[in-house]
């Protein structure tokens, strides 16, 4: 917890300082009121008029008390709040920066929602604690400074007040402790109530065909009970304690009335002396309260930053790119490659394959072949468990099979930021087929495309992953699935788009389409992870039965293509 | 889009009418309000003790230079007798609003359960259901912050701040008036400032927001990114988030902190003013010394919940948007109504006719509405298999949508067993019709679970008989805990084909007399596929049978093929005759063809 002050050290102690100036203005702010009570109330009172000299320089003082006690208000909340917020960014962007280092097998044994949690909200959480870390603080200093000034003023009403203090501290703490209990409870009731009704909203087609509105408003409801329950438990805790810390410091004020009386009559201390004692007793009580906030922060921060901590703190992955052999005289090179996902299941096995630059490979086979983890493995998302794998270029585009776009400009989803000339973008939406929609919908390339391009048919999403692939100047095309959400026209075209690039484009691609296999130079058949047959699709045909079984399949198989008819 | 149609409403209605809508909906919220603001008052008499004790000690304990401790030892008894029975006031009138509250808000968010469960299905599309979901939780939960903290703080500081000013115009209602006259300004600054603030809260929240869906979706786009050799960019314009994030929180800070001690300044002037006034005045006036010392600790107290007010404000701004949100639901109109004197259903099979029906979904801001179906007629015999086939956009899906009455036609009429569809109950109606959709959705349970949702307590022989039906015996035997085996979120550790077996049982277990199938998409094994073709041949054995067909194959084998296009019916007939037709049906067929044939 101590590295957070690091981050922003000057912010926090300037902070600290401001807190510091605040408590010792509080203190001196009573000696202001004795001031006023034994220098102009009483004497006024008692022996008659008080010259305005008197009264003009005693409200002098309490006026610049108190303004110095504002200012020590300000610098500390202000620069607690900059401490704060500042961490919280570095945080985020050291947290940031190191986990979009770690290369894919890393996040993909991870659930994305958590990694970003770990990046946006807990080092929110983490950096939480430094708000009230300076009023803390200073509620120490204000403790020390009263408490000496308390039993320099008057040693038996001191000490009795200075006893008071940690007894309230304590029960702060430990009332604080018992109700977060049932905020959690409450915290973890909410959780449940959320996805409960993420859920019964998501399935609204099968609720309405069952008529079971009610039933699920009656299961949502129970759980809103349980919530309502925690919440109750907490107030009626909340609504005792609190009734009791606030009458608490008048119960001992009475007492010091009654105790400063005989001190006063022993002529131990002044009036003046009492009511300022009063006061800076009522002024001091206050602040603990938030010093109890403190304490039930301190467990929220600590997690948040311990589940930081595990991020950064993890040593950066090999990258499987950098096992990749640069190879000269063809594009890729396998060589009795294997990799698996899970230990011990191998998804690939012995696969040696060699495809040379400008060809156009279609990889075929049934579900769980291995289609997908060959093209992972040669885009370098997967290492191999053994063999070697060479590559003829470092500029590999691969499109996955969910084209997935970003919540930001048509330009930026082409380009992911690098500079790429407009002629190169517009010739690449072309060869993708993509120019076509592109104009239609009245889309510029500063248009914003919506949260993960949702906007668009799915089709259209695939034809600008590929066109972002293109315009990044990719020369191996590793496109999985992804023509088959288009027309079989619109496939063929890009297809064919993509053929007459001739040795500048390499591709690879996984289909399932008799008609787009039949546009490859050339077949690989997979079958369990190994390569079953190799050659021209009318070769297979001719020459393997499964293979011909399997395009048999696909044929009865196929759904009716949305668009049939349409253009 | 309907989300910025919903903002433009919330926009229109003020905060005072928000609060007073609020009350309306949520009744258990405002009831024993007023008893709980009395108790509060009372509370707040307990607090202002201490100012009034002092001045009883110095003005009657402290004479002369003499010091009757028998009498203040009795004041400081009285007084805490006083300050104990006003605690527990205060105490009743926090327990009060909290439960209310908690009441109240629990009636809400039940209103809200179902009244979005009974929303039609055009206000239910995918884009808007996070934001449903938002309504019942964080929404709710903005509300409920605010009862916690920000309502109880105002229910407590004006209460104190009410007492406090009756207690110093009793003492002296001129010196009163002094003071009041000098913490006025505070009200001007206070409003001004409150603005800004409540803007920087704004900006806070909003970058916020910016920030969270950046990270998220560059943490979810990480392969993308890596593949383009892209991260360093990505990363500057994450930062760049972080950034102005940052920069929204620490000015929305620092606009907090100015205002957060101007209760103190504004108090120590308050004070020397007051004292020079009391003491100018003298005891001519009738002051005491006492008086004027209780006095000076009022008007500590008096200004002691400014500091309180700054850092509720923009809980109380953000409780009145969340609450206008809320009520902005319930202002949606739910969906098909229910029938006010329902007509049974006849026994026996039952057929579905459709007269002369118009469909348009709801109009929205930049498109106006188009009709999806235009007077359409269409008369399906009991115990017919229809199959529809047609481009998307035809009007397959909404065809299904208004037969299994999940919405109403604009015009015309459909009946089912030549009942018009508006006068069935809704109980009768889901009994003797069901749908089978697309992407059937499974609940996070086991698939009994699922099964008994279409009929809540069917014994498991009537689950198993259900298996035995479809002839599902051997999928659900090699399951590894049969019909209890979980089926994860949304049904997730189930492959799709065995998602549409579930949904074909759920389906089954109802024995309905009209079936509608939306026929998948996805592909699947050959083994699952021969399963889901028997399943669904038994399943729809002797039913009135409505297929929205994505395969031809499936056209094939129905009764009749209904072939649309734009909204109309374009061919009516078997598989045989519409091929024998070479019209539309035809082409599509051929061109299907085309494309899977190599």
């Amino acid at each position: 917890m101590v590295a957070m002050v690091s981050f922003h050290t000057g912010y926090f102690l300037t902070a600290v300082t401001g807190a510091a100036v605040f408590a010792i203005a509080t203190v001196l702010s009573s000696y202001g009121v004795k001031r006023l009570i034994d220098d102009v109330i009483l004497p006024s009172f008692e022996v008659g008029n008080v010259g305005f000299s008197t009264w003009a320089s005693v409200s002098s003082l309490v006026v610049v008390i108190g303004l110095v006690r504002a200012v020590g208000v300000v610098v500390r909340r202000s620069y607690a709040g900059r401490a704060n917020s500042s961490t919280a960014k570095t945080i985020a962007d050291i947290t940031l920066s190191h986990l979009m280092r770690q290369p894919p097998s890393w996040h993909r044994a991870r659930m994305t929602g958590d990694i970003a949690a770990r990046a946006g909200v807990d080092t929110d959480a983490a950096a939480t604690i430094l708000g009230p870390m300076p009023f803390a603080s200073s509620v120490v200093v204000l403790l020390t400074v009263s408490g000496v000034w308390l039993i320099v003023t008057d040693l038996w009403l001191g000490l009795f007040a200075f006893l008071v203090f940690p007894v309230m501290l304590a029960t702060n703490i430990l009332y604080q402790r018992r109700v977060d209990y049932h905020y959690q409870v409450a915290q973890d009731e909410l959780g449940a109530l959320s996805e409960a009704a993420h859920e019964s909203f998501d399935g609204v087609l099968v609720v309405k065909a069952f008529g079971a509105e009610e039933r699920e408003t009656e299961r949502l409801a129970v759980i809103s009970r349980r919530l309502r329950k925690a919440r109750t438990n907490a107030i009626t805790l909340r609504s005792t304690f609190e009734s009791v810390i606030d009458a608490a410091p008048s119960l001992v004020n009475f007492a010091i009335i009654a105790f400063g009386a005989m001190r006063v009559r022993d002529g131990a201390m002044s009036v003046g002396e009492l009511s300022a004692f009063v006061f800076l007793f009522t002024l001091v009580s206050l602040p603990l309260r938030i010093v109890s906030y403190l304490f039930s922060e301190l467990p929220h921060s600590a997690s948040g930053w311990a589940r930081v901590k595990q991020v950064i703190d993890e040593p950066l992955q090999r990258s499987p790119r950098d096992l990749i052999r640069r190879c000269e005289h063809s594009m890729v090179e396998l060589a009795h490659v294997s990799a698996a996902h899970v230990e011990g299941q191998l998804a690939l096995r012995d696969v040696s394959l060699t495809v040379p630059r400008g060809r156009t490979v279609a990889i075929v086979g049934a579900t769980g072949s291995g289609k997908t983890t060959l093209l992972h493995l040669i885009a370098g998302l997967i290492a191999p468990r053994s063999g070697s794998l060479g590559l003829g270029t470092r500029r590999v585009g691969l499109v996955f099979q969910e084209a997935f776009l970003f919540a930001e400009s048509l330009r930026y989803n082409l380009t992911l930021g690098a500079d790429v000339s407009e002629a190169r973008i517009a010739s690449a939406l072309r060869i993708a087929a993509a120019d076509g929609f592109v104009s239609e919908l009245g889309v510029s390339l500063d248009t914003e495309l919506g949260e993960r391009g949702v906007s668009l048919s799915g089709g259209q999403r695939q034809r600008l992953a590929l066109a972002r692939a293109l315009a990044v100047g990719s020369e191996l095309l590793l496109l999985d699935d992804t023509t088959s959400a288009l027309d079989p026209a619109t496939e063929a075209a890009v297809l064919n788009n993509l053929r007459s690039l001739g040795a500048e484009i390499t591709t690879l691609v996984v289909a399932s389409r008799p008609s787009t296999i039949a546009l490859a130079d050339e077949v690989v058949f997979l079958v369990d992870g190994a390569v079953a047959a190799a050659g021209s699709h009318e070769e297979l045909l001719r020459t393997n039965a499964d293979y011909r079984e399997l395009i048999s399949a696909f044929e009865h198989d196929r759904q009716m293509p949305e668009t049939v008819g349409g253009q | 889009m309907l989300a910025d149609d919903i903002t433009q409403e919330v926009r229109r209605r003020g905060a005072v009418d928000t609060i007073r809508q609020g009350m309306v909906e949520a009744p258990a919220l405002g009831r024993g309000l007023g008893l709980t603001f009395v108790l509060a008052l009372l509370g707040a008499a307990g607090r202002v003790t201490i100012p009034i004790a002092i001045q009883q000690a110095i003005d009657k304990g402290f004479v002369a230079g003499t010091v009757r401790l028998d009498f203040i030892v009795r004041l400081c008894c009285v007084c805490a007798v006083i300050v104990l029975i006003a605690a527990w006031c205060q105490r009743t009138a926090v327990y009060r609003l909290g439960t209310a509250a908690e009441e109240g808000l629990y009636g809400l968010r039940v209103r809200l359960f179902d009244h979005i469960h009974r929303l039609s299905l055009a206000d239910q599309n995918e884009e808007r259901r996070g934001a449903l979901v938002a309504r019942v939780t964080s929404d709710i939960e903005t509300l409920t912050m605010f009862f916690a903290w920000g309502g109880l703080a105002w229910m407590l500081d004006l209460s104190l701040m009410f007492v406090v000013a009756c207690v110093m115009i009793a003492y002296d209602w001129l010196l009163a008036v002094v003071a009041f006259a000098v913490v006025a300004p505070l009200i001007i600054v206070l409003r001004l400032v409150q603005r800004r603030l409540v803007r920087a809260y704004d900006r806070v929240r909003e970058g916020n927001a910016t920030m969270l869906s950046a990270v998220s979706e560059t943490v979810a786009g990480v392969e993308t990114l890596q593949a383009y050799d892209a991260v360093e960019p990505a990363l500057d314009r994450m930062r760049a988030t972080t950034k102005s994030r940052a920069k929204a929180s620490i000015r929305a800070g620092f606009i907090g902190a100015l205002l957060f001690p101007s209760g103190e300044v504004f108090s120590v002037f308050t004070v020397v003013a007051v004292v020079g006034i009391g003491v100018w005045r003298g005891e001519a006036a009738g002051l005491t010394a006492g008086s004027l010392v209780g006095f000076m600790f009022l008007t500590y107290r008096f200004l002691e919940p400014i500091a309180e007010f700054t850092e509720v404000i923009d809980q109380t701004q953000t409780a009145v948007a969340g609450l206008r949100r809320v009520l902005s639901i319930l202002d949606t109109p739910i969906g098909p109504p229910p029938a006010t004197n329902p007509v049974p259903l006849p026994a026996g099979r039952l057929g579905v006719a459709l007269h002369d029906v118009t469909f348009a979904y709801a109009p929205r801001d930049d498109e106006p509405a188009a009709n999806v179906l235009s007077s359409l007629t269409l008369t399906i015999p009991p115990g017919q298999h229809v199959a529809l086939v047609g481009e998307s956009g035809a009007g397959k899906t909404t065809i299904a949508r208004l037969v299994a009455r999940l919405a109403d036609p604009t015009k015309g009429r459909i009946t089912i067993g030549a009942v018009n569809l508006k006068h069935v109950a809704n109980d009768d109606l889901r009994k003797r019709l069901t749908v089978v959709p697309q992407e059937p959705f499974l609940f996070a349970d086991t698939i009994a679970y699922n099964l008994r949702f279409a009929k809540p307590g069917a014994t498991d022989d009537e689950l198993h008989e259900s298996v035995r039906l479809l002839e599902l015996e051997d999928w659900i035997a090699g399951l590894p805990d049969g019909l209890d085996t979980e089926v994860g979120q949304r049904g997730q550790s189930l492959a799709a084909g065995e998602r549409q077996m579930v949904a074909l049982l759920r389906a089954s277990l109802v024995n309905p007399d009209v079936l509608i199938l939306d026929e998948a998409t996805s592909s699947v094994d050959a083994l699952t596929e021969v399963r889901l073709a028997r399943a669904l041949r038994k399943l729809s054995a002797g039913r009135t049978t409505i297929s929205i067909a994505h395969r031809l194959s499936t056209a094939a084998r129905a009764d009749r093929v209904i072939v649309l296009a734009d909204g109309k019916v374009v061919e009516d007939g078997s598989h045989e005759v519409l091929m024998n037709n070479a019209g539309e049906y035809k082409r599509m067929y051929d061109a299907w063809l085309a494309a899977t044939k190599a």
